[in-house]
This record gives structure tokens, sequence and C-alpha cells, in this order.
């Protein structure tokens, strides 16, 4: 077993992890664990939070370590695989048009495209079920917008390259929006309020704008 | 209804208690900046020390009393006033219906709270109750008070369980100048020596993007090496991160669960409640300790609190 490389920083410890894979599993080891009192996984590493009132950067740093070198007795089943409603209509994917002609297609050609990746949660972040997500196959590079847009609706799906992600309210942002889905993100009311997990596959679905906006609807969006 | 909002300044918004557990969702803390300031009003009112304020932003506010309630101010303001009359912060107040309340602008400092007797009303979300703007959840309506605003009470507590003001030994200093003590990030490696010592040499001072979510240093061109191949990783309240800028960001209550930026430094539990006072122009001295000694100093402070404010948590 190699060397874990745990950085504490006052009250909270960061690991750094080989690959998204490891930190699904350390997220799977150490979750549950009262002693955190949050556990936030990046790319390749994964932090956890404690109360120094109570226990001291040593013993927490323990405490990690050997839930993260603990063999693993259990194996622990992805998310359930999740499909996305997505509408590509050009109101509300405003760089829908450039990115096809970027990537050489039509926009039927790009909906049809777009519609057949598969995508995994990398991870949560930026804004409550904001997701980052990853796509296995070869997606050409796309790029930031060179200047952010100040509002970016909740729900429009970025595109860069292997990497995506679903806006869970409206908010500034660089993606380049593909597209938008009507269904809710992030709900407090629900027992889970993000609809996505890490690691969990997505794939998307085109629907029409009269869907979308009978979804948005009926969502409250 | 207790009290109506007639004028809320700059941001006037319903904090308490950070949400808690929920960092994996990308939801982040929230609650009061100055987590001190807010636990001395509660006190002084006989609320629990994470109970829901009214957090007051450098701008001067102006409430109507409609219930009779006790209130006490701490923080920022310069000056608070009853119906035009100077009455003292951390002290108890009684008002009656038809009373003024005055929360004066900030001259130094930044946050200003205004605790009731009793608990506020709010929207209680993902087991918390404090205001997130960035979503729109908690609070009144998620959302800063605006002018016609009505602040309710669930229960109102009787009045007059503390009649002692605040020990002056433990009021907050409330200064545009602050030393704060912080330790390594986990990219700290990634400045220069010559960068780590300017870092810690120099001041630093507040530039004008400051609000809840945080604040940039200006002028520090601090271009870690290593920079742009930093994966999204974890980042808290009181975390400096470096963008390729060169200006660190100060991350405040409200700020995102991750970032793409080098991580060169935390400030530690013990002070981050002075990160709610800071404002544009305030100047810092980072002081640099040892995971333990943050965690003595931490436990320290505590010990010094408790004879006055009870067993209290800070954020």
């Amino acid at each position: 077993m190699s060397a874990l490389a745990i950085h504490v920083c006052d009250d909270w410890l960061s690991c750094q992890l080989s690959d998204l894979d490891a930190v699904h599993d350390a997220r799977a080891a150490i979750s549950g664990q009262h002693i955190w009192q949050e556990v936030v996984a990046g790319l390749d590493s994964i932090a956890v939070q404690f109360d120094p009132a109570q226990i001291t950067p040593d013993k927490a740093e323990n405490a990690l370590r050997e839930q993260l070198l603990k063999p693993r007795t259990k194996m622990v089943m992805p998310p359930e695989p999740i499909t996305i409603p997505v509408c590509y209509d050009a109101e509300l994917a405003p760089d829908r048009d450039w990115i096809a002609e970027r990537l050489g297609l039509s926009t039927e050609a790009l909906i049809d495209w777009h519609s057949n990746l598969r995508f995994t949660v990398a991870m949560l972040g930026f804004m409550p079920g904001f997701a980052y997500l990853q796509c296995p196959e070869d997606v050409p590079d796309i790029g930031r917008l060179s200047k952010p847009r100040q509002n970016v609706k909740a729900g429009s799906i970025g595109l860069i390259g292997d990497q995506s992600c679903i806006y869970s309210f409206s908010s500034p942002g660089g993606w380049p929006i593909i597209g938008r889905t009507p269904v809710r993100l992030f709900d407090p009311e629900k027992l889970e309020p993000a609809l996505l997990s890490a690691n969990q596959l997505v794939s998307f679905q085109a629907i029409s704008r009269a869907e979308f906006d009978a979804t948005a609807e009926e969502q409250g969006q | 209804m207790t009290l109506t909002v007639i004028k809320p300044g700059l941001q006037t918004t319903l904090q308490g208690a950070p949400f808690s557990g929920h960092r994996h969702l990308g939801m982040p803390a929230a609650g009061a900046a100055d987590c001190l300031s807010l636990a001395m009003a509660n006190h002084l009112v006989g609320n629990a020390p994470d109970a829901l304020a009214i957090e007051i932003t450098l701008d001067d506010a102006k409430f109507a009393v409609e219930r009779p309630c006790g209130f006490a101010l701490t923080g920022a303001a310069a000056f608070l006033r009853l119906n035009g009359e100077e009455k003292s912060m951390h002290e108890l107040i009684c008002a009656k219906p038809g009373d003024e309340i005055h929360v004066g602008a900030a001259l130094q400092g930044c946050r200003s709270y205004l605790a009731l007797t009793g608990n506020i009303e709010a929207q209680s979300v993902l087991g918390g109750r404090s205001t997130y703007l960035g979503a729109a959840l908690g609070g009144l309506q998620g959302r800063a008070l605006q002018v016609g605003d009505i602040v309710n009470r669930a229960t109102a507590n009787a009045i007059g369980k503390t009649t002692l003001g605040t020990p002056d030994n433990l009021r907050p200093i409330i200064s545009d100048r602050y030393i704060i003590r912080v330790t390594a990030g986990p990219e700290f490696a990634n400045l220069t020596p010559d960068q780590q010592q300017f870092f810690f040499e120099e001041k630093h001072k507040v530039g004008r993007r400051a609000n809840r979510m945080g604040l940039n240093l200006e002028a520090m061109a601090l271009k870690p090496g290593n920079g742009a191949q930093m994966q999204s990783a974890a980042v808290f309240p009181g975390t400096i991160q470096c963008p390729p800028d060169g200006e660190p960001f100060l991350l405040g209550p409200d700020a995102q669960t991750t970032g793409g930026y080098p991580r060169i430094a935390q400030v530690i539990r013990a002070d981050r409640h002075l990160i709610g006072q800071l404002r544009p122009n305030s100047t810092i001295q980072f002081v640099k300790t040892s995971n333990k000694r943050a965690t003595e100093i931490y436990r320290q402070k505590l010990s010094l609190l408790m004879p006055w404010l009870g067993a209290v948590s800070l954020w």
C-alpha cells in the first residue's frame, strides 16, 4: 500500500489521490464517519473537515489514514444511471450554432451526437447541485467563453470538450451552453436534495421546446 | 410581526448557524460572517449563540418596532439610536411599538448583528435557517431584506434575562487592520521562497471585490508555479486561493465548495470570524502558525469565552 499524501490545513485535511476512481473509492470509505463535519471530493483529492474543539489535527490525520487504508469489505455500487431531458432550442442554447460549426456538424447532427454521448458525474461543487461531468469518449476541445456570461440560466448544459456541466441555479458562468434541461437539479425540500450524485452515469435525451416548456412549468422553474 | 424594515442598507440578511454536512452537494456554509459578534448579540437577548439574527453590512439601517421586544447590537456599527437617542451597543435594550431602531453605518469593520429576544422566523432548509443568497435559500425568501419587509418571531423570550452588557475585555475590537493567523495550504509549496516570504512579511490590502463569497487581496502578484495543472479540489471559508492574476482570494462563508486554484493558506478557525469584519482597503498581516498551535489557540479562545457565553462553537 503506497503512503498517503495527507495535508493538514487547520481544521480540514486534504488527501491527494491518483485519479477520480480513487476519489470515488475514498469517498465510499469515509462517508458516514461521524468525526467528519464535511467530506468534500475533488477531481483527484478528497478533503474532510473536523471540529478542533473535539479532536486534534494529529488524531484526525490518523483517523483519516486508517479509514483510507482499511481494506474494503464491501463493493460500493455506483448510483443508478440517469437520463436528463435536454432541449436544444437556439433560445435555450446560445452557443449551439458556433459549437456545431466548430465541430463541423449540422444542428441536427450536433443534437444527435450530443444526446448519444455518455457522461459520468465527476463531482458536485461550485453551487448546490452543480454537476461536473466527464465523457470517456474523445470529444474535440471546444474551450471556455472568452468572456463569461453574467447570467447563465438554471438547467443550462455546458460543454467544453470531454468535460460538461449542468448549472443548478442561474449564475454567472463561462461554459459554452449547448442546451437546457427543465428538471430541477437541486431541491432542498427533498431527502436527497441533489438530483445527481458522484460517479453516476448520465445521458441526455433530446426533447422539443413544447416538452421543455411543459416540464419547466410543472417543476416551477 | 416584530420589526418592519425601514432602511435595509447595502445588504442586510438573516444569518445564524452555517449549513453543515452538505458541502459534498455543493452547498456552501453561509451563516453569520462574524460568528463571534453574532454569539455576543444572541447572548445578550438570551438566545442560543448561533440563533438567527439580522446581519447588517457597512451601511446604516433602520427598523420600526411593531411588538414589544428586547434587542442587542454588536459588531461594526458606529452608533445605535432608539428614537434618535444614543444607546449602548453590547447591551440588552427594550423597545416598544412605535420605536425606531437606527443602526449606524460602519466607520471601521464591516458587519453588525442585531439580535432579538426570541426566535426569528425564517425558511427552514437543509437543517438550517441562514440566508444563502447564491441559491436563494433560507432566511426571508433566500434574499436580502428590503424596505417594508417584516421580521417576525416564532417565539418571544421574556425580556431581561441578561442585565449586564458584554464585559469590556471580551468585546471584539473592530478595526481596519487585523493580524490574521493562517496555516499553510496544500499548495503553499507552489509559491517560491520569495513569494512565501512576501506573503507573510508584507501587509495586504483588501480590494474592491469584497462580499460574503470572499475578498480579493490587492496587487500581491503571487503567481504560484504549477498553477495551471491544479485539478478542482475542496475549499472552505477562510481558504486563500491564488488565481492566475496573482491576486489571492480569501474565501468567505458563502464561497463555493470546490475550486481550481492553488490553496496557499487557511485562516485558522479561531480567527475566521475576523473575515466578517474585513472591507475594501482593510489591511491584513498574515501570521503563520502550525496546525497544533491553531488548535490550541482555538481551544483557548473558547475557554476565554466560556465564562460569559457558555459553550460556543466558532466557524
